[in-house]
């Protein structure tokens, strides 16, 4: 049995610039495969990452004869459902040329929706429905048999002469500390590039899920409906563990940057105070990034000058919103003002700190936006990662936004697109406002060259900062003109 | 009928903001855009404020034991006279101005800079201080060469035109321009060296190309011009250490 991990060509988040990351679901599901299965063949095929075009991927899945090929991801900064028509096109190629290798897909975007996108995509033999990591080896396994028991595999849709049909519920790891690292081994370290100019650059993820559960995060669509709002349930790698594996990314791997991508790394301040503590002890100081939740921060200020001390030098917190009722419809969960005082703090602590924000909730109106824009201004992060809402099925919002949805290409659906309209916009206005919003954020005087020259920050902010505001162009291109970058 | 002289003279101006001869410097550095001025008041050592009047601020402070003045000194030709004026008055004799251009010659790159030898007057402003259309402002010779030598490359010497109208930078008017020699065009550099010069001071023209009139690039938002703005600020101090002043 030999399964082959494959990133097939594709571009990428249009404000991320040149990005080019390690795949972090494939590094884990290729570990688990590893320590669970390890008579079954792994094989890795990053095509982004090699730079590799559609003829030069069939050639090389051609050399590796694989049974079974594997695509999905757990993030949505790889491209949200954008993915999707990269996937579906990297898999009819797979079977035009090889019909008998099975075809699995899964995580983002998939684990909610699971029957309904195998029943849409023919090349597609099985989609995961929910968390992949248990359920990708043992399906790997099962295939692996004479005679495979693929209803026994919980977790997955597939079919039954031509019926798509679904596997029972797969309840959640619980201890991910249980789990092995991924296998960055098997993986390009070197090619891996980040926001253009970063290299040895890699992304991690460390913990699954928020406790918060944002009705508009589409971090719900990894996860099987059927479970008891398993978004929400938040589970980690222990502070130690982390710090184990950023120890390896570097000593081995040469890694010079670390994006931590955890939708939310700092929910528990013990898990905190024992990643600081073991990164000290072992005498680790390589800058990284981590998103996190402002009211956290600000239960934790103290901490954040021994996490800038150890590496912290980017963080990102989400505000969406700055009116009360919206934030309350979307149970966002913070204030205004707290988003006001993390970004003060982190600016106290040469921290850069990156706020992101959305347009498109459905009672947006020109006035909203450019209120929210002003606020936004004014809260003065030092930069701003501006999305635009995507209605994707699995999200708790999906049916209010539903009726609002006109464009259903998923080419689009990557949160830099304007695919619904609102109440009182039409997505035209809705991708022009966008544009004019973010625009006008870093068009205010000094505001990039505040970052772009100030030593007080990282150099490698200074990079990032770089590449957000070379792509400020591109940003608007797809929000108003529809050029596609996934 | 008026019967006064003048209704506001530059030390009227200078009076009415308690300005006190000496509070300036007598080198200035001087841009119309904040974020220059804000990176230039970093490099100062002890900044004091001169005054803050009219959306004009100016500080001045140390830099290697030199007293500078720095301030914002207007975006277009009117406030940019006004400016100039009162710094002429105030005491500064060595003006030095950091500004944005669109280059004239298709050979001249976002990011590049050019330094005005001259200026063509195409500005409003200028023909109340001398009544003689063909008056050519000059910069100083002495500091030009002293901030080409600084600069080393990426750099481009010659007439820039100073218009009212940016957006009326048709191809007959840029083309009539470029007939006459002008490499670049901005908004502020005659009245800057106009007044300079009526004062007897020595002034110099230091430009960001920030977009092109040839290519048709455009580049306010370009990074390479930001990076050319703070390296301009650099040249800009390092011909403050070299003025014998």
């Amino acid at each position: 049995m030999k399964v082959l991990f494959l990133q097939p060509p594709m571009g990428g988040w249009v404000t991320w610039g040149k990005h080019i990351a390690i795949n972090v679901n494939h590094a884990q599901l290729a570990a688990n495969l590893r320590e669970w299965y390890p008579e079954i063949n792994i094989q890795v095929l990053d095509c982004r990452a090699l730079g590799m075009d559609e003829n030069q991927m069939i050639d090389a899945i051609k050399g590796i004869q694989p049974d079974l090929v594997y695509m999905g991801d757990a993030l949505q900064t790889t491209g949200v459902a954008a993915i999707h028509p990269r996937y579906q096109a990297a898999a009819k190629l797979v079977k035009q040329t090889m019909p008998e290798v099975k075809i699995c897909v899964g995580g983002f975007f998939y684990g909610a929706n699971a029957p309904e996108m195998l029943a849409k995509t023919p090349e597609f033999d099985f989609v995961l429905y929910g968390e992949t990591e248990r359920t990708l080896p043992e399906l790997a396994k099962e295939l692996s048999k004479k005679d495979p028991d693929i209803p026994s595999v919980k977790g997955l849709s597939y079919r039954d002469n031509g019926e798509v049909k679904t596997t029972d519920y797969r309840p959640l790891i619980e201890n991910l500390d249980d789990l092995p690292l991924p296998a960055y081994d098997l993986f390009p370290m070197d090619k891996y590039i980040g926001f253009n100019y970063l290299r040895h650059y890699v992304e991690t993820y460390h913990s699954r899920g928020c406790p918060n559960g944002c009705r508009f995060c589409v971090g719900w669509t990894n996860y099987d409906p059927r479970g008891n709002r398993d978004w929400t349930h938040y589970r980690i790698r222990s502070g130690k563990r982390v710090a184990e594996e950023i120890e390896l990314l570097v000593k081995k791997f040469g890694v010079k940057f670390v994006c931590m991508m955890d939708e939310d790394f700092n929910v528990y301040r013990s898990r905190i105070e024992e990643f600081i503590e073991e990164m000290k002890r072992r005498g680790l100081k390589v800058p990284f990034f981590f998103m996190g939740r402002s009211p956290y921060h600000l239960r934790d200020k103290d901490l954040l000058k021994p996490l800038r001390e150890i590496g912290f030098v980017c963080g990102l917190f989400g505000m969406e919103a700055v009116d009360k009722e919206t934030l309350e419809k979307v149970k966002k969960g913070i204030s205004v003002d707290q988003i006001a005082e993390t970004v003060r703090l982190f600016r106290e602590n040469n921290i850069m700190s990156v706020v992101t924000w959305m347009v498109g909730f459905p009672d947006d109106d020109e006035v909203k936006i450019k209120d929210r824009t002003e606020r936004i201004d004014k809260i003065d992060p030092d930069m701003t990662a501006l999305q635009i809402m995507t209605p994707l099925p699995g999200i708790p919002m999906y049916k209010e936004l539903e009726p609002y949805t006109e464009d259903w290409d998923l080419r689009k659906w990557d949160f830099q697109h304007a695919v619904l309209r609102t109440k009182y916009l039409s997505k035209e206005d809705l991708g022009r406002l966008a544009a004019w919003a973010n625009r006008e954020f870093y068009s205010q005087p000094g505001r990039v060259q505040r970052i772009l020259y100030n030593k007080k920050y990282h150099p490698f902010c200074r990079l990032i900062a770089r590449s957000y505001v070379e792509t400020t162009d591109a940003h608007a291109r797809a929000a108003v003109n529809d050029e596609i970058f996934v | 009928m008026m019967e006064r002289e003048i209704h506001i003279s530059p030390q009227d101006l200078l009076q009415a903001m308690q300005f006190r001869p000496g509070d300036f410097a007598n080198i200035a550095i001087v841009s119309g855009q904040p974020q220059r001025v804000n990176m230039a008041l970093e490099k100062l050592k002890n900044p004091v404020k001169n005054f803050s009047a009219f959306g004009y601020t100016f500080w001045t402070g140390e830099y290697k034991g030199k007293r500078v003045t720095v301030g914002n000194g207007g975006m277009y030709a009117p406030d940019a006279a006004l400016i100039t004026e009162l710094l002429c008055v105030g005491g500064v004799d060595y003006l030095i101005r950091l500004g944005s251009c669109g280059a004239l010659k298709s050979e001249i790159k976002l990011g590049e800079l050019v330094l005005a030898e001259s200026a063509l007057r195409g500005d409003g402003v200028t023909k109340y201080y001398v009544n003689n259309d063909g008056f050519i402002p000059q910069a100083d010779k002495s500091l030009t060469d002293t901030l080409e030598a600084i600069c080393k490359k990426h750099i481009y010497r010659g007439k820039v035109w100073t218009t009212d109208a940016l957006l009326r930078e048709t191809k007959e008017v840029i083309n009539n321009v470029i007939r006459q020699g002008g490499i670049a065009v901005d908004m502020v550099t005659s009245p800057f060296l106009t007044i300079s010069q009526l004062y007897n001071k020595k002034a110099i023209a230091l430009l960001v190309v920030s977009d092109n009139l040839i290519t048709g690039e455009i580049g306010f938002s370009n990074i390479k011009v930001f990076d050319a703005e703070r390296r301009m600020i650099g040249y800009a101090f390092n011909l403050v250490g070299a003025i014998d002043a």
